[in-house]
């Protein structure tokens, strides 16, 4: 009895455990000194400071969801309907749009004011990370 | 839609994407809003709507392309057709825009006047909560201009500020109230000047607006009614009735908290067309909801008060000779004058990812004639692309 029960606590820890949501990483090209906060993080994605050229994950992506809710502090609706007002009044386009880590990582490797989001198990040599989204 | 009206559309997108044929990319994007409303009984009519199911007042379809050129400069382009309008199409905007800096841009061409708080994205139902924002504020007789507009955006301490100065003029048709003729005419809205100024920081948001210009209405149905003044030897009085360059202005304050899952906005209005034969008008509404996921509620409260100026002070009333003048001037004046209030409640579904659908009841009433109280229920799918 006992020992079943600690097989149960052992299974269920280990589905705990996995179900842990990866850590999302911001990250900028390696030439990039600056050190960013989570408010110029959403004010970069937002289009409010436009020293940076912010790259998205494609829309559907669940990192993007996360990013949306984490760093934006916005559900993707919400996102959508502040893009539309700023698309349909002719002040503004929203970031650049890529499929993968890989692709993001590539885009802001190649170009200096990129700044985009990755997941934190695809970090490599190729980009810095600028903030980490808890 | 008709034939014609299909053909003219396609003809106008054909327009909006013939630069592409320069090597410039071309970004397509639109918003759609298919609306249906009724009033509850048979006798009522509000907002264009009575008691017959309408799915055409509120609908439309839009198409935008924006252009980035080299250098900072950008085209941008909306053509809208509007169910009211008989689905014809018409572009609500065609403009030139150069980005001097980061903070500066200037606008010139057919754009949107920064009248209201949500005057720039006014037909996309899906940017805010409403199926369109509250009549009763939301009623100046046009929305757009023709000239040029900057707009300045920096940061003052922890705020972004955004001001937004226009100059320009309008010409755009318009139809008089009833009372008047109810006929067509073209007015002129020039020297339009003005700007507006937005001060946003994380939750709050902050604006206001003046705007003046000269305007001339031409109003058929009371040239008789003038002629009768200035015969009289009331020169005065046929001016103040006759709309002919006349100074007008429009001013604008509101607010807007969105504090996590609540929000509040709010937006007074004041117009002034003193000596033009129409009446001034303040307005005001306050709205307040919650959302909750992919769903939230609201509630707003509105006020019309409207109010032409007393014209007759200085005329005797003992004078025969006046009294047919007198007497149509006091039924202009009475007919000038508004007292609205309106409740709306109301939900949004967001129920896809660029889709909302939105329920709507409103109750109207008119305190000075309840025979024009109203029911109104209204739903629609909205939608950006």
């Amino acid at each position: 009895m006992i020992n079943n029960l600690f097989k149960v606590v052992a299974l269920v820890s280990l589905l705990v455990c996995s179900s842990v949501q990866a850590e999302i990483i911001v990250v900028v090209n390696n030439a990039n000194a600056a050190a960013l906060t989570k408010n110029d993080v959403s004010r970069i994605f937002l289009g409010k400071m436009k020293k940076y050229t912010p790259v998205n994950m494609s829309s559907g992506n669940a990192l993007r969801a996360e990013f949306n809710k984490k760093a934006l502090k916005k559900s993707s609706n919400q996102v959508k309907a502040y893009w539309s007002k700023l698309v349909f009044s002719g002040k503004g386009t929203p970031p650049k749009e890529l499929a993968s880590d890989a692709e993001i990582k590539a885009f802001v490797a190649s170009n200096p004011n990129a700044i985009g989001y990755i997941d934190s198990a695809s970090l490599d040599g190729t980009v810095k990370v600028a903030l980490t989204l808890q | 839609m008709k034939p014609t009206t299909l053909k003219s559309f396609c003809a106008g997108i054909s327009l909006l994407v013939a630069t592409s044929s320069y090597g410039a990319d071309i970004d397509i994007s639109g918003f759609a809003t298919i609306a249906a409303g009724t009033t509850t009984s048979s006798e009522e009519q509000y907002l264009g709507f009575s008691n017959d199911f309408d799915f055409n007042q509120d609908s439309l379809f839009a198409l935008q392309t924006s252009s980035n050129l080299e250098n900072g400069f950008s085209v941008t382009a909306q053509l809208i057709a509007r169910g009211r309008d008989d689905w014809s199409p018409s572009f609500e905007w065609a403009f030139l825009g150069y980005e001097v800096n980061d903070n500066w841009k200037i606008l010139a061409g057919r754009q949107r006047a920064p009248f209201f708080m949500y005057s720039d994205f006014l037909d996309v139902s899906y940017a805010y909560h409403w199926i369109s924002p509250p009549a009763g504020v939301y009623n100046l007789a046009f929305d757009s201009f023709d000239g040029i507009g900057s707009i300045y955006s920096s940061q003052l301490g922890e705020f972004d500020s955004t001001f937004h100065a226009v100059i320009g003029r309008n010409q755009d048709k318009i139809t008089l109230p009833a009372s008047v003729g109810g006929v067509e005419v073209k007015p002129d809205f020039k020297n339009l000047i003005g700007a507006s100024w937005t001060l946003n920081r994380d939750w709050l948001t902050l604006r206001g607006g003046y705007f003046q210009a000269d305007m001339t209405i031409p109003v058929a149905a009371l040239d008789g009614l003038t002629g009768g003044w200035a015969a009289s030897g009331f020169g005065s009085i046929a001016d103040d009735l006759k709309a002919e360059e006349d100074k007008v202005w429009f001013a604008e304050l509101g607010f807007q908290i969105d504090y996590d899952d609540i929000f509040v906005i709010g937006e007074f209005t004041r117009l002034d067309l003193k000596g033009t034969g129409f009446s001034n008008d303040d307005s005001y509404y306050i709205s307040v909801g919650k959302r909750f996921d992919d769903i939230s509620i609201h509630i707003t409260y509105g006020a019309d008060d409207d109010e032409l100026e007393n014209l007759l002070a200085n005329v005797p009333t003992n004078v025969a000779a006046l009294a047919p003048l007198y007497a149509a001037t006091q039924g202009i004046i009475a007919n000038e004058e508004r007292e609205e209030r309106y409740v709306t409640a109301g939900l949004k579904w967001d129920f896809h990812p660029v889709a909302s659908f939105k329920f709507e009841v409103t109750q109207f009433e008119d305190n000075l004639d309840n025979q024009q109280d109203a029911t109104l229920v209204k739903a629609a799918l909205v939608t950006v692309f």
